[in-house]
């Protein structure tokens, strides 16, 4: 047990925060599981259009490692298959049946999860396809089962606006949480991390070392948890996991059958107000009707994840595999006059050049997608740590990404780092760098050559 | 004005992009394009909002900084002028506008090759046109003589443009500050222009001839001859008494801070520069860090000397007299401050700008050929600065593992 104080960081003040109430999301008649999600998988399908699936039907196996199975989350006809770039299956649609089969496994107490050894766990874990929900560092990618990690993080933690925040989303399903933990905790020889953001409603679990961690995003990173509670060394891994996760993993071991839902958040100023709130939606389910009817503006932007971090989806995406909240905002292509020398009062700004950066803390912004300037050279300033807790020199990261020196960035600590680490680096910089990407394939290739 | 920009948008852009008859002008169209209206381009792809800071607007704020420094320096020209022409109707008025007449066409020929070769570079290169260009080509002019000749700053600008910034792929890749680099090689090119005790003041037969605006001149003095105080205190002979030999000449330390003496062109008034100085850490675009240990480093060398007690009566000044003379201050402030050639890292900021104020101070009193050794103490540690930044990213490397170790191992 122990307490942070992160010092370092910066909250984005923006408008629409999830209310803290749980409405159920009605049933859904599609539903789709998307392959592209899994970074580096290479699926072989075991489906085509026109086949009927149970619920829990395996649709694909990973190509490198057949025992990791990937299953269906309704009982229905396979619509079709869409495949994307170089054939790849981008999506795989399924239309639900009106009687539900379910496919049916193993059950264990909370209890007997204990006793059970790390193999039968993980084997378990891929065979109901709820390994990949387990994923390592570094490199983020799904956990490799084979070798045990020094610990797992849980991640119950909340900073950027607007991630879900843990406490509304465990009410009523504690016991299958600390189901999970006992699962986690038979997969490594370390410890079991636990780490909340202070403040927030979330007991003590058994199994599992709780930690608190205060301040300003990205005080909520699983990097930064890291780092501060063991950081990792040359030939380390560990797994992390998102708390909601757990629980998923937790039902499944206790009832034997897949967990049927997930409880999203969705937040930001494209939603409309009275529909800033939690769902409990079916996985794998449309949310077409969900954003018709709670989303406002021209243009929005669907993201899966925060405003720092996340992908763009479609505003009739299914709920994804990973995540637990939607953040909707305006693409934002307004063209301001002269802005090079207006005073900057209505432009947020984390910045003193722009007065907004001293007036206007106090209120929530209606931000929007502009980039607010246009692209130049990278400038080495030491800017980009101003917000950066953990103990690393970003521009000099950065640089060395850009110049493809795996020895340097491995030195500089990019293992210990996720590219959402250099969400706040981006959003900062006056050259318009897009960190996260350069982040993002110094990484890959340190993870092709090896290290 | 929107039908304007509406009828831009439809009909001038398509001409500049991708495919279009003036693609390879597309830098120039981005640069006006931008300069009336921020982009409307949207985020790629995480993080989704951005914050409404740009280059544009880091750079222009900096020429905010220095508007102090031009004014005081136009005013300071044309002033000295009509003082040492025996100018008889002189106003503040005709003051300004024989200043304006002075610096304006410096600053202009300054801007318009620097300008050229920037575009010339960025349409060749295929790179966007940046906005450091317009803090060099205003830099630049300050850190000159009024009575330089034309074809001087052209060649200058030229030269910082070109061979301080451009051969290393633009702003962001240079190692020197350009607009320094333009000054020192004038400086060592035409050092008759730019140094020396003739330059500082124009008089009236090398600049303008008497009429309505710029008042009378009562006698035609052929060359006007006023040292700087760097010169004064640097030829001051051994064992005398370096204040008083400035007090000869006319200076003291009032005067040196108001800034009313000869010298270049932005940088005699201390309170012009503090100005400047002021708003660029109350905007946060300078490094305090940098000005900050100069100023410090400055200080202490300055008592350094006094403290050893050499013959060399230049080394005997009070410390203050080394901060308020010459181009120290301007430097320290608007040059050493430059993001792309200072140190990036802040531990290697402070003994950057710690270094620059003692070089400076080094240069002037133990070098009697280089009167002003800011210049050259802020190309030094330009060429320094990567290496400092070397050692501290090696240290933070080393500290960064025992850390995670130390933490394991507990």
């Amino acid at each position: 047990m122990a307490n942070f104080k992160i010092n370092k960081g910066f909250n984005v003040k923006v408008l629409g925060k999830p209310k803290a109430e749980v409405e159920e999301y009605a049933h859904q008649q599609l539903f789709a599981v998307y392959p592209s999600e899994f970074e580096g998988l290479k699926p072989r399908l075991k489906v085509k259009a026109g086949d009927s699936v149970k619920r829990g039907d395996v649709l694909f196996e990973n190509k490198k490692n057949e025992k990791m199975l990937f299953r269906s989350p309704c009982c229905g006809t396979v619509k079709a298959v869409n495949l994307g770039a170089r054939r790849f299956p981008a999506e795989i649609l399924i239309e639900r049946a009106a009687q539900e089969e379910s496919v049916t496994f193993e059950t264990y107490t909370s209890d007997a999860v204990r006793q059970l050894p790390r193999e039968q766990i993980a084997d378990h874990l891929l065979n109901t396809g709820l390994w990949p929900l387990i994923k390592q560092r570094p490199f983020n990618k799904i956990a490799d089962p084979a070798k045990a990690p020094k610990a797992v993080f849980i991640n119950a933690a909340h900073s950027a606006p607007f991630q879900a925040d843990f406490s509304v989303v465990l009410k009523g399903d504690e016991s299958a949480f600390q189901t999970g933990i006992n699962a986690l905790a038979q997969l490594t020889e370390g410890k079991v991390h636990l780490c909340k953001s202070a403040g927030s409603d979330i007991p003590d679990f058994e199994q599992a070392e709780s930690h608190t961690f205060a301040g300003k995003h990205p005080s909520g990173n699983t990097s930064v948890h890291i780092n501060r509670i063991s950081p990792i060394l040359p030939n380390d891994t560990v797994y992390t996991i998102a708390a909601q996760d757990v629980i998923l993993i937790g039902k499944l071991l206790t009832t034997g059958e897949l967990p049927r839902t997930r409880i999203i958040a969705l937040g930001g100023p494209a939603v409309k107000d009275e529909h800033r709130k939690y769902y409990k939606v079916p996985l794998g389910a449309s949310l077409k009707d969900l954003f018709e009817q709670s989303l406002e503006g021209d243009e929005v932007r669907v993201v899966q994840g925060n405003i720092l971090w996340g992908d763009k989806v479609n505003a009739d995406t299914c709920v994804r595999y990973y995540g637990s909240e939607y953040f909707a905002l305006e693409e934002d292509r307004s063209r301001h006059l002269l802005g090079w020398t207006m005073p900057g009062l209505f432009q947020y700004s984390s910045h003193r050049v722009n007065l907004s950066s001293l007036m206007g803390f106090a209120h929530e912004w209606k931000l929007g997608t502009s980039m607010h300037g246009s692209h130049r050279a990278l400038v080495v300033t030491g800017w980009m740590d101003r917000h950066q807790p953990l103990n690393i020199m970003t521009d000099f990261l950065v640089r060395a990404a850009l110049a493809h020196d795996t020895d340097e960035m491995v030195q500089l600590g990019i293992l210990e780092t996720d590219p959402e680490d250099f969400a706040l680096a981006s959003f900062i910089d006056p050259h318009k760098t897009d960190v996260c990407s350069i982040i993002k394939r110094g990484l890959e290739e340190i993870e092709e050559e090896g290290i | 004005m929107k039908a304007l920009f509406d009828f831009m948008d439809k009909n001038i852009a398509p001409l500049f992009e991708k495919g279009g008859k003036f693609e390879r002008l597309y830098p120039l169209f981005e640069a006006g394009d931008t300069f009336n209206r921020t982009p409307g381009d949207v985020t790629p792809s995480a993080p989704h909002v951005r914050d409404s800071i740009d280059q544009k607007r880091l750079m222009i704020f900096v020429i905010y900084a220095l508007v102090p420094c031009i004014l005081f320096g136009i005013w300071n020209a044309g002033n000295q002028f009509n003082i040492a022409n025996n100018v008889e109707d002189a106003t503040l008025m005709t003051d300004l506008l024989r200043g304006s007449a002075m610096v304006l066409p410096i600053i202009f020929v300054s801007y318009l090759v620097g300008g050229l070769w920037e575009v010339l570079f960025a349409l060749v290169r295929r790179h966007e046109i940046n906005e450091g260009f317009l803090v060099t080509g205003m830099l630049f002019p300050l850190t000159l003589a009024p009575t330089i000749p034309l074809w001087q700053v052209a060649i200058g600008i030229s030269f910082g443009i070109v061979i301080g910034k451009e051969i290393f792929g633009g702003v962001g890749y240079n190692i020197l500050n350009p607009a320094l680099t333009a000054r020192a090689f004038l400086f060592f090119a035409y050092p008759a222009q730019i140094s020396g005790d003739t330059v500082w003041v124009g008089s009236a037969k090398t600049t303008l001839d008497n009429n309505l605006f710029f008042g009378t001149v009562a006698e035609n003095i052929d060359g006007v001859t006023r040292a700087t105080p760097l010169a004064v205190a640097a030829a001051a002979e051994k064992g005398t008494d370096a204040i008083a030999a400035l007090g000869n000449a006319g200076y003291d330390w009032v005067n040196m801070t108001l800034g009313n003496i000869p010298g270049s062109i932005g940088s005699t008034s201390v309170i012009a520069i503090v100005l400047g100085l002021g708003f660029l850490i109350a905007t946060g675009i300078a490094s305090w860090r940098v000005i900050f240990s100069g100023i410090i480093g400055c200080a202490v060398m300055g008592a350094l000397f006094t403290a050893l007690g050499l013959d060399n009566a230049f080394s005997q000044i009070p410390f203050y007299y080394h901060l308020i003379m010459g181009g120290f201050l301007f430097g320290i402030v608007f040059m050493a401050t430059d993001p792309v050639s200072c140190s990036a890292t802040n531990t290697g900021k402070i003994i950057y700008g710690f270094m620059i104020g003692a070089l400076t101070v080094l240069i002037r009193v133990a070098n009697p050929a280089y009167p002003e050794g800011a210049m050259l103490a802020i190309l030094f540690m330009n060429v320094m600065a990567p290496l400092i930044d070397h050692f501290v990213v090696q240290a933070h490397i080393k500290k960064r593992t025992s850390y995670a170790r130390a933490l394991n191992n507990a």
